[in-house]
């Protein structure tokens, strides 16, 4: 771990000397720059794409929709003498032409209106089958006809007399997959495991009269979700802490959140600040400490399940809703929450503005892949992922250490998630072992929209100054914020990250020696849980207690909040009160660094990183063919080189340029292997021929 | 003497009722099953169930049902074994026959109640006024209008599927499945629950050709499934058919007899009715013995008051006998 404390004191350097290379710069260009207006550019929809994957939920719709002619007789076989016809020719999982499919066949007839369609991963099922006839169970009498058809080619309507021994489609699709999920106990097998649940229409349900009250309209919820209402109480959402059982050395505390501890280099802390961050707080008027979280009608339904896309909060509002909203429209048209009501809150971390992460922001909307496979290319909403039950919504993040249970790539796409036979799935296979899907799926963020990257509070607080506008026209300074650096289409830091977090919070010393690491992922090269995971590294100065050394809350909005007077000391006595630490008068300045988890902005496989981009290893002539040989006709080089490099993503993002050609994408030695793995052993495996792993050497 | 006029009473009693239950067994013959010639029926297949409720579901909505205590999501109901009644015209019970799976669990099988829509239903016959009654299609209608509410339909059914709205003071009705008449009239219309069932464990067709698939798939699974298809031969044959991969018994399933209810009911019905001689043969005998009573009791008074009676206690013999049916299908409901 020396190791990586080492290179993040550099990686901090390095931000920190690329502010001051920035701020340089920027002096002595144009000057007409006006502050936090500009920052906040209206989201644009990025470009329509024609790449066939990038449409894949369309296509898919498209599909789902073709009724095709019934095949009445069979071949009668059995599947050991289908084998046997068929020899070398049984199908494989290379023979998939769609990976994916939307079962929404028409001839499911909708009578009730209950469920949506099921998603079906079509090859991830292949891949696990490894027998495309357990699903492809008979084939046409007629030999010329396809040895594999689709399910509904053979299972149309239900109750059909002319094939009396048929079940129709509707029974087809769920006998085999509750069937063989039962069978395996892999897999949902609950309705809502495989379908979105439909919301009724509440037009006529809700019964309301114009103009209602906020808390009129939760009463109007509760009087049929009264269950629900008690579920909100206990959620994260509501009260802003909850279980931590992600954080080391906290994993039974149920008190740690934003309500209470923790504490960020953005703006620091939720303590005297509540009108302003609670606007994103699922109830109404948590303008003090005092809140009650136990009165349901507080709770603010709209803000998770508008539908009407009406609804907003008030800025500084305590969560109340802005007064131009038709509550009385809102309430009669709710249904689930979508990206866009998460994103009302989740997609303005930062706040206001989506700069926190890397990246959420309003273009996940958008249908683009090139932001986000499972958002833009499938069309998933945000709860698709992030399972919810009792309105306990599940996901962890670095930045928080509530978490409600957990989500991985591996729940949807299994531990081997790279399907079929050849050489490099293999390989890519074996990889999962040791590194995130992430790490090769989101080779940069910030895709599509700037984040900030530093943030300076000590230089705040000019109002004469002139911010300077960067490459993407964002400003260099904010007088309320003070310097900052935005960036797109960054590189992320690696780390070893074993899904647990150390956590600076309130009250906890700084380091006065160095930079203060505010949330940092755990884990360690020779911890088989650990993999290498990318990263968001938020460097930013902010405020110690110059005497009791802990970092101070400033209080910022509102008639006595810094943005009125500009004094830091009554900025932080009012701060430190709310927080209830004492404050000694004097502050310093320190700096402090968040490790933040990339998650999201997952790119499909042509905008992955290639094997050279991080084994330069492989780069020579002889590429793989250095240990391995090369006898089944294989190009080596081309594998290790295919399809990706960048070069497609800077056909679809220009601003990558920078990044086509790079290899040496990973630093090995940061990460404690002694060089690149391949000529040098994994972290568990020794290579024959005398090379030794890493662990091995460290062993010794 | 006392003795022998005794016997000769019993005797008579005996006489007949032996010419009133001789009867059944003659008009059996001409006896009219109200069995529609090829009816729709529907098919359970209790080893596919997965006891999800969605016919429950459908079958609330397509009746306007009013919305259940317990959601339909909720599987706590399954604690407690339910009936049909005037809320829900399908209720899905759990049962526990003993199997158990891979992983050592036992194995529930889900068991749908609904009305079984015989063939020639006793309910049919119960009522006095026709508001039941079997359509071709297969359906037991019932026609709240021409109802009177004297709810001999529910004595009358073998399974007690009948319910009666107790709570509704004005115009209360009796209320069972009704196999969606109006849906399956249409063409190509099937019941709500059948249309819903995502596994297909209900399979609806012509009474005939699924009677035929039952076979088969009993024939060509015989592990899977009991030899046994319920309510094939049931009370004379009903509409819905289960198979079951355990024993009926063990399932909550009534062993019933396999002739239908009104052909006992209604030949003793007619068999009074119809043939007027017996009750003329009745009262002459009973005449026959009061005249002789009588003429007994001028010779000893003494004796009177005990002969006296002999005659009420015949009457209530053959009274008995009239109510025969109904106490009979008591038994064989429980
Ligand atoms: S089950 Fe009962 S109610 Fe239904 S048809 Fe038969 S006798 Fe009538
Ligand atoms: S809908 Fe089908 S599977 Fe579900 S409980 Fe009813 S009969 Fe069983």
């Amino acid at each position: 771990m020396k190791v990586g404390i080492k290179q993040k004191k550099i990686n901090m350097m390095a931000i920190l000397m690329a502010v001051l290379v920035f701020s340089t710069l920027a002096v002595g260009f144009s000057t007409n720059g006006n502050s936090s207006a500009d920052a906040t550019k209206p989201a644009k929809p990025p470009k329509k794409s024609t790449h066939p994957w990038e449409a894949r939920q369309e296509a898919a719709k498209l599909r789902s929709a073709e009724v095709v002619p019934l095949i009445k007789e069979l071949l009668p076989e059995t599947p050991s003498q289908r084998r046997a016809r068929l020899g070398d020719k049984v199908p494989q999982i290379e023979d998939i032409e769609f990976s994916y499919f939307l079962l929404n066949n028409p001839i499911l007839e909708k009578e009730e209106d209950l469920y949506g369609p099921v998603r079906f991963m079509h090859k991830k099922h292949a891949g696990m089958l490894n027998d495309c006839f357990v699903c492809h169970h008979h084939r046409s009498a007629d030999l010329q006809a396809p040895e594999i058809t689709r399910c509904s080619a053979c299972h149309q309507t239900s109750f059909n007399p002319e094939v009396p021994e048929r079940i129709g489609l509707l029974g087809a699709h769920h006998r085999q997959c509750m069937g063989c999920h039962k069978k395996w106990n892999k897999g949902p097998v609950g309705c809502t495991g495989c379908h979105p649940k439909n919301v009724p229409s509440h037009k006529e349900l809700v019964k309301l009269t114009a103009n209602p009250s906020p808390t009129d309209v939760t009463k109007e919820c509760l009087r049929c979700h009264d269950v629900q209402g008690d579920e909100m109480l206990t959620s994260t959402h509501w009260l802003w802490k909850g279980p931590s059982e992600f954080t080391e050395g906290s994993e039974k505390r149920v008190d740690m959140g934003k309500a209470t501890v923790t504490i960020n280099n953005f703006l620091v802390h939720l303590a005297s600040n509540w009108p302003q961050c609670t606007s994103c707080h699922a109830g109404y008027g948590w303008k003090e400490a005092d809140f009650d979280f136990t009165d349901k009608t507080k709770i603010d339904c709209l803000i998770c399940h508008d539908t009407t896309n009406s609804y907003k909060k008030a800025p500084l509002g305590a969560g109340m809703p802005d007064p131009d909203v038709d509550l009385f429209d809102v309430a009669r048209n709710v249904g689930k929450p979508n990206r866009k009501t998460c994103g009302e809150c989740h997609f303005a971390g930062g706040p206001g503005e989506p700069i926190k992460h890397g990246k959420l922001n309003p273009f996940l909307d958008f249908h683009s892949t090139s932001c986000d496979v499972h958002m833009g290319g499938l069309d998933l909403q945000c709860h698709d992922c992030h399972k919810t039950r009792n309105h306990k919504i599940s996901g962890r993040s670095l930045a928080l250490p509530v978490a409600e249970g957990s989500r991985t790539c591996e729940d949807c796409h299994t531990p081997v998630p790279h399907q079929g036979k050849a050489l490099l799935n293999h390989h890519l296979n074996r990889h999962s072992e040791h590194i995130s899907c992430t790490t090769c799926h989101n080779p940069v963020y910030a895709k599509c929209g700037p984040v900030k990257t530093f943030w300076d509070w000590s230089t705040a607080g000019d109002k004469s100054r002139r911010p300077k506008k960067d490459e993407h026209g964002n400003p260099d300074y904010m007088w309320e914020t003070g310097e900052q650096i935005w960036q797109e289409k960054i590189k992320p830091v690696y780390a070893w990250y074993n899904g647990k977090a150390k956590r600076h919070v309130l009250g906890d010393k700084v380091n006065n020696e160095g930079v203060t690491i505010l949330t940092e992922p755990t884990g360690d090269i020779k911890d088989p849980n650990s993999k290498i995971y990318p990263f968001k590294v938020m460097g930013g100065r902010q405020a110690a207690d110059a005497k009791h050394n802990y970092l101070l809350v400033p209080h910022l909005a509102g008639p006595d909040g810094y943005w009125e007077t500009l004094d830091w000391e009554k900025t932080f006595s009012l701060g430190m009160d709310a927080a209830k630490l004492p404050y000694s008068g004097q502050y310093k300045w320190v700096d402090t660094v968040m490790y933040l988890s990339l998650n999201h902005e997952v790119l499909p496989k042509q905008f992955a990183l290639s094997c050279v981009q991080c084994h330069p290893s492989l780069r020579t002539e002889r590429s793989c063919g250095q240990c391995h040989m090369d006898k089944r006709g294989l190009n080596f080089k081309n594998l290790a080189f295919s399809n990706i490099d960048f070069k497609f993503l800077h056909t679809r993002e220009p601003d990558t340029q920078k990044r086509v050609q790079s290899t040496d994408y990973i630093d090995f030695k940061q990460l404690g292997y002694k060089c690149d793995p391949i000529t040098f052993g994994g972290r568990f495996k020794q290579l024959p021929l005398g090379w030794h792993s890493v662990s091995a050497e460290k062993n010794e | 003497m006392k003795i022998s006029r005794r016997r000769f009473i019993g005797l008579t009693g005996t006489m007949v009722g032996g010419a009133l239950l001789g009867k059944p067994a003659k008009s059996g013959a001409e006896y009219k099953p109200k069995t529609p010639p090829d009816p729709f029926g529907c098919l359970v297949d209790l080893t596919v169930c997965v006891g999800c409720r969605k016919c429950e579901q459908a079958c609330n909505q397509v009746n306007h049902l009013p919305s259940p205590r317990v959601s339909f999501e909720d599987p706590r109901v399954f604690e407690q074994r339910r009936r049909p009644d005037v809320g829900a015209f399908t209720v899905i019970n759990r049962y526990y026959g003993g199997k158990r799976d891979e992983r050592n669990q036992l194995h529930p099988t889900f068991v749908k109640v609904q009305c079984m829509h015989c063939q020639d239903p006793g309910c049919v016959s119960a009522c006095i006024v026709g508001a039941m009654t079997k359509k071709d299609n297969g359906a037991t209608h019932y026609n709240a209008s021409k109802c009177i509410g004297c709810r001999y339909c529910m004595v009358a059914c073998p399974f007690q599927i009948p319910a009666y709205e107790y709570h509704d003071p004005l115009f209360p009705r009796v209320r069972k499945c009704t196999f969606c008449y109006e849906r399956i009239s249409k063409e190509g219309g099937k019941p709500g629950c059948a249309a819903i069932c995502p596994v297909e464990s209900i399979t609806f067709g012509k009474r005939r050709q699924i009677l035929e698939l039952a076979r088969h798939k009993i024939k060509n699974d015989p592990g899977r499934y009991v030899d046994k298809i319920y309510g094939e031969h049931e009370v004379g044959g009903t509409s819905w058919l289960y198979i079951s991969g355990d024993s009926f018994e063990k399932l909550g399933f009534l062993d019933l007899p396999t002739r239908p209810i009104p052909y006992l009911s209604e030949t003793i019905q007619h068999g009074l009715f119809n043939y007027l001689w017996a009750p003329l043969t009745l009262f002459g005998i009973l005449g026959a013995v009061v005249a002789v009573i009588n003429r007994q009791q001028n010779r000893s008074s003494s004796e009177s008051v005990q002969e006296g009676h002999q005659p009420d206690q015949d009457t209530q013999d053959t009274a008995g006998l009239q109510e025969k049916p109904d106490s009979s299908k008591r038994e064989e409901k429980l």
